[in-house]
Formats: C-alpha cells, sequence, structure tokens
C-alpha cells in the first residue's frame, strides 16, 4: 500500500505521528491508519489538562464498522485539542497529517528518542501486512 | 486450514477489495469506502458476492410437507413462486438458522442458508427426513450467488437480461440455469441471483460495466441493519427462541404439526429485542444497556454508525422482567452512559416493493 509518511514527524507502531516543537509533541493518526480505518466517524480525546502516561490509552478514533484505541506516545499534560475535529473527524481521512489531535507539553522530553523516524515507521508498515 | 474462497474471488482482489475471513471464507468486506458503498445501495445500485451463502433442494412428492414440518413459518399456505422467511428450530424451540425458502411448487423448494450454518443445517435436516418420501440435496458448491441491491436494480438487470418479466416483490423464477428471486438483505428493492460458477462470474462483470457499485460486507452489515433484519450470531443464536429476537410472527403456531411447536407453545420469551437511537456515541456488539438507574438490563447484540441516518443505532436483547416502562434505555460506550432512543420502527425505510 502506497502511504505518506512525511520525513520531518515521528512515529508510533501504534500509527501515530508525532510533531516536536521544543517541549510540546502534537498528535495525530497517519495516513496508513485512516486508509485502514476507511470512514472515520467518531472521534473522543482528552480535556486540557489530562496527565497522560506513555502507553496509555487516551482516546478512541472510531470508523464505521470498528473502534481503535489511542495510545498515548509521551508522557505530559494535554495542553489542546482540536476540538473542531471532533465535530468533523472524516477530516482525518483527507488530510491525516494536517489532522492533530491533541498537543502535549512533555514532561520528559528523553522519550522523543523511543520514536520510529520515518524511514523506520515506512520499514514497519512494509512489514506489516 | 485455509479458507475457502467463492468464484468471484478474483474479481474482488481485481478491484482491490479489503478481504476478511468470515464464516470460513475469505470474503470482500470493502471496495473503496463503506460509506459510498452503502450510499450506492440507498440511491442508485449495488451488487455483493453471497455465494459463499447455502443452497438446498428439497425435491419429491413430500417436499411441501417436509419443509412446513422443519420450519416455523407456513409454507403450505404461500403461492409457487414465492418466497417465505423463517428460523429453522429444533424440538426445544431454539433456533438453529434463519433462512429463506423459495418455494418453485410443492415438490420442489430451493432453501438458502447462512454460510456459518450450512453443515449444521444440512445434517439436522437429514436427520428429520425419514418419513417423508422426498430428497434433500445440498448444492451450495454448484451455485454462485449475487444480490443486486438498489432501487435501480430492475432497470439493470432488463440490460442484463431483457426477456425478464418483472417479478413480484419476495418471488422467484427461473431461466435457462439461473434463478431470480426478488429478495435481499438490505430493505431496499433488489434481486438475488442464483447461478453456475461461470454465469455468475460473467453477470458480474456484465453489472460492473452498467455501473453497478460492488459492496462489501461492512456495507451489507449496515444496511441490514439500519432496517433492523437479524443476523444469525447476533440476534439469533442456538440458545434463542424466534420469541426471544422478537420474531413471533415468522412462528405459526396454529400450524398442526412442525419441530419446536410445543416447545415454543409453552415457553414465554426471555428477552425483548429493541431497536436504539443514539445523538452522541456510536453502540457496538456486546456494549451493556442500562435502565435510569444505571442498572444493566440487556445487551447491544448489533451496533453501528448508520450511514443513512449519521446516528449510532442498534438492536439491543433486553431481559424481558427488566424492559423500562419509562422507555429510558441508554449504552454503555467505554464506562460512560449514551442516552438511546427507542424506536418502535426501523431506523431507515427501505424503498423495496
Amino acid at each position: 500500500m502506497a502511504t505518506n509518511i512525511p520525513a520531518n514527524l515521528k512515529y508510533t507502531k501504534e500509527h501515530e505521528w508525532i510533531k516536536i516543537e521544543g517541549d510540546v509533541a502534537t498528535i495525530g493518526i497517519t495516513d496508513f491508519a485512516q486508509s485502514a480505518l476507511g470512514d472515520i466517524v467518531f472521534l473522543e480525546t482528552p480535556a486540557v489538562g489530562t496527565k497522560l502516561d506513555t502507553g496509555a490509552t487516551f482516546g478512541v478514533v472510531e470508523s464505521i464498522k470498528s473502534v481503535s484505541d489511542l495510545y498515548v506516545p509521551v508522557s505530559g499534560e494535554v495542553v489542546a485539542k482540536n476540538e473542531d475535529l471532533e465535530g468533523s473527524p472524516e477530516g482525518i481521512n483527507s488530510d491525516a497529517y494536517g489532522s492533530w489531535l491533541i498537543k502535549v507539553k512533555m514532561s520528559n522530553t528523553s522519550e522523543v528518542s523511543n520514536l520510529l523516524s520515518a524511514a523506520d515507521y515506512e520499514n514497519f508498515c512494509n512489514n506489516s501486512h | 486450514m485455509s479458507n475457502f474462497k467463492t468464484h468471484l474471488y478474483d474479481e474482488h482482489v481485481k478491484l482491490n477489495a479489503k478481504i476478511v475471513p468470515f464464516a470460513g471464507w475469505d470474503m470482500p468486506v470493502q471496495y473503496t469506502s463503506v460509506k459510498d458503498e452503502v450510499i450506492a445501495v440507498r440511491q442508485n445500485v449495488g451488487m455483493f458476492d453471497v455465494s459463499h451463502m447455502g443452497e438446498f433442494f428439497v425435491t419429491g412428492p413430500d417436499a411441501l410437507k417436509f419443509v412446513d414440518y422443519i420450519l416455523t413459518n407456513d409454507i403450505v399456505s404461500a403461492d409457487n413462486g414465492k418466497a417465505i422467511y423463517s428460523p429453522l428450530c429444533r424440538e426445544n424451540g431454539t433456533v438453529i438458522d434463519d433462512l429463506i425458502v423459495y418455494k418453485f411448487s410443492s415438490e420442489r423448494i430451493l432453501i438458502c442458508v447462512n454460510a456459518s450454518n450450512i453443515d449444521k443445517d444440512f445434517s439436522w435436516m437429514k436427520s428429520k427426513l425419514s418419513g417423508f418420501n422426498c430428497e434433500l440435496t445440498n448444492r451450495s458448491n454448484d451455485y454462485s450467488l449475487i444480490a443486486l441491491q438498489g432501487p435501480k436494480s430492475f432497470e439493470v438487470l432488463k440490460k442484463a437480461f431483457p426477456t425478464l418479466t418483472d417479478i413480484e416483490y419476495y418471488s422467484v423464477t427461473e431461466m435457462g440455469s439461473f434463478i431470480f428471486a426478488r429478495t435481499g438483505y438490505t430493505g431496499e428493492d433488489g434481486f438475488e441471483i442464483f447461478g453456475t460458477h461461470n454465469e455468475i462470474k460473467e453477470l458480474w462483470n456484465k453489472f460492473l460495466s452498467l455501473g453497478v457499485v460492488p459492496c462489501g460486507l461492512a456495507s451489507r452489515d449496515v444496511l441490514r441493519l439500519e432496517v433492523c433484519y437479524p443476523l444469525y450470531g447476533h440476534e439469533l443464536n442456538d440458545e434463542l427462541t424466534p420469541y426471544d429476537a422478537t420474531l413471533g410472527w415468522t412462528v405459526k403456531a396454529a400450524k398442526e404439526k412442525f419441530i419446536g411447536k410445543e416447545a415454543l407453545a409453552s415457553k414465554p420469551a426471555k428477552f425483548k429485542l429493541v431497536k436504539l437511537q443514539l445523538e452522541k456515541g456510536i453502540p457496538r456488539d456486546g456494549y451493556p444497556v442500562v435502565n435510569a438507574k444505571g442498572e444493566v438490563i440487556g445487551l447491544v447484540s448489533s451496533g453501528t454508525m448508520s450511514v443513512t441516518t449519521n446516528k449510532g443505532i442498534a438492536l439491543a436483547r433486553i431481559e424481558i422482567d427488566k424492559v423500562p416502562t419509562d422507555d429510558v434505555f441508554l449504552v454503555d460506550i467505554r464506562n460512560k452512559h449514551y442516552e438511546a432512543q427507542l424506536f418502535k420502527k426501523p431506523f431507515v425505510t427501505g424503498g423495496h416493493k
């Protein structure tokens, strides 16, 4: 499957993308993920101020026929959520990298080194199906 | 063990369908998008490969007597050329399968059953044959089956078969080795077309060239749930009676003799199947249903986002003594309770004739 994986972002094996700017991580789901899910119809993300621990679930994204958990890629506190997207989650299908879900102020920036590079993520996608 | 493949499998691969295992078969779950496929069927015309379903023929002098005896619905009173939906029950009233009977004549009857239940149904029916002067044959491997569904179905069908005359809703007719039934699982006008593998493969491609949208199992499930048709394994199973699935209309208790008659006459329903629609949240299979006090009263048997209404919809099995008299139903979605509206009628009114 041809998929779009921008080089300037970090990734997880749970098919999330992370944009790092200082100690703030902007989080979304990848083009690969939106394509696998199909028509996205529902999104649930935590309120601003919520503290998140790496590996825990922080919300769900639902397509017509499926429910997928969202996993915290880096620990920290939610400082912003994309309210517009909750009303029109299909935006993720049309532009996965333009459709961020939450912004997290990281509590431990060294966790960034655990994330996948674009090349590693591409490799992972190619070997996962 | 690898899964079975229908004779249209290569056509699905050519169309880039996403393939998933279903009831022992590798089946297309979607081609482009579930949403587009549902809309095609509601507004235009779509088609499904349902060749995995089972076809049994009952033939001979006692064919009608036998079929009427093993099923709860009334097959005897139906005219020749009619289709009849019926549960197939055990002596204790539990449902082995739900199926469609196509009554060509009192001596030749086709029964179309769920793919997952072919072996179970066939051995059950065979075990009940003694004393009846008729033959039961499993022709599931001889037939492929396309469901052509949507308001433009007949228009398209006429292009492929110009000499075909109109067929009444829930009726069946034959032409050469083709069987045309005006039945389906979407609530829209449509046809189920049985034929030999080669004929059906050719027909699939003919329909494609006529602009029919190929649709997968995911859109089929949304379509049937929007019009509240039951699905075996969800609304029905080996533990439930037709009454437990609020399918009392399919049990003709006045019939003189049929398997399950005595048990069904004495067993009141344990559950009520209700239709619930949510303004917010999407109900899914197995989610608990709670009352105003937050007590669990049942479970969602099938749930999805409706493409047509853009709301969460569900069929839910509620314990009969816990059905709320205030009509307040909530669905527990990830430990949060979402209000649900009780529907008396299906969420979507299909346009079938």
